[in-house]
């Protein structure tokens, strides 16, 4: 009994994380790189006083396929307090540059995310929404809302709302600093009180290190804390790309 | 909807009479170097490079300076749209061969 209630709690805390942004979440720019292919490594942890850790990781290849459409295949895995690491969904993630960097008041971009759980009863997970970016010389802000949405899944089907940001001083190529923030407001047409809204923010770091030719190393992490009560209390998450 | 119709093509309207107003600047790629190297520019307006590559293989544009990764192919134009700059000098690099691919916008 108390190994099913175990079970139960471990299960309830995975389908709750899978409706909303996972710890490795990243925020994603508009810009596409044509021809260029990556492995993207995530992984994200997050802790709330009275709840089990969560922890999730990804692994990903990329190729930019036009000079608008980058797409990535993920394998996502995921786990909670001391239970063991698990396979959790394929992710089938498309980028689209809809206009040219700096050619009009904001960079527009297009995110397409198609995801297949592990666990049947989360059916399929489609998120999209608009990535927009403006420069205001050496600052760098990303603003992307994102639309969620479980089908042929047990619960009910319903399209929730998503945000990231982040604004970044591109102080040197090899390190940049900043801030990030990610939420959750609850359904699209009607968010979720406040207490029930996740909000989280804090520092950013990001940077690329040049290898020579067309390899790189691209590097990105935040330390975010607690913004609404129902979010974790800490998170730290981080993204290593290998370009080539 | 019969507000947005027109209020969108207004949108395109503003945003093409912009983008045709925006100053040009040809740079060729050639034997793996820009030519030219230096590229004067006006400060504080928003400028488009018109970059030729007429190098058979692919180069990348890279200016960690002006915030512009871009990749050209061999035998093809590509439009890079930079600024408003304030006055100073923004190195690039073509990435794909760094070690001769180099230049600098200069804005002034």
């Amino acid at each position: 009994m108390k190994r099913t209630v175990h079970v139960v709690a471990i299960a309830a805390a995975l389908c709750a994380q899978s409706a909303h942004a996972d710890p490795d979440d990243y925020v994603a720019t508009p810009a596409v790189e044509y021809g260029e292919r990556e492995i993207e490594l995530r992984f994200g942890t997050a802790s709330k006083s009275g709840a089990e850790r969560l922890s999730a990781a990804s692994l990903a290849f990329g190729y930019g396929v036009t000079p608008w459409w980058a797409t990535e295949v993920y394998g996502k895995f995921n786990r909670a307090g001391g239970a063991a690491t698990h396979f959790d969904a394929v992710e089938w993630e498309n980028k689209f540059q809809l206009t040219e960097p700096g050619q009009y008041f904001v960079d527009l971009g297009l995110l397409v995310e198609l995801e297949y759980p592990q666990d049947r009863a989360e059916g399929y997970e489609l998120r999209l929404g608009p990535l927009l970016q403006k420069d205001f010389g050496r600052v760098q802000v990303n603003t992307n809302f994102l639309l969620e949405r479980h089908y042929r899944a047990t619960e009910p089907e319903v399209t929730e709302l998503g945000y990231q940001w982040q604004v970044k001083y591109r102080w040197r190529e090899d390190f940049e600093f900043g801030a990030q923030g990610f939420g959750d407001m609850g359904q699209w047409d009607r968010w979720d009180a406040a207490h029930d809204q996740k909000h989280t923010l804090g520092p950013a770091i990001f940077g690329k290190i040049n290898l020579g030719g067309r390899q790189a190393l691209r590097y990105d992490a935040a330390y975010l804390f607690k913004a609404s009560s129902a979010a974790p209390d800490r998170t730290l998450r981080m993204q290593l790309e290998y370009e080539f | 909807m019969r507000i947005a119709v027109p209020a969108l093509g207004l949108l395109l309207f503003v945003t093409a009479a912009v983008a045709a107003e925006v100053p040009e600047f040809p740079l060729t790629i050639r034997d793996h170097r820009f030519t030219p190297a230096e590229i004067r520019v006006p400060a504080n307006v928003k400028v488009r490079l018109v970059v030729d590559n007429q190098d058979a293989a692919p180069e990348e544009f890279d200016s960690h300076a002006l915030n512009r990764e871009k990749v050209i192919p061999g035998k093809s134009k590509a439009t890079i749209f930079i600024g408003p700059l304030a006055p100073g000098r923004y190195p690039f690099i073509g990435e794909f061969n760094a070690a001769t691919a180099q230049g600098v916008v200069i804005a002034q």
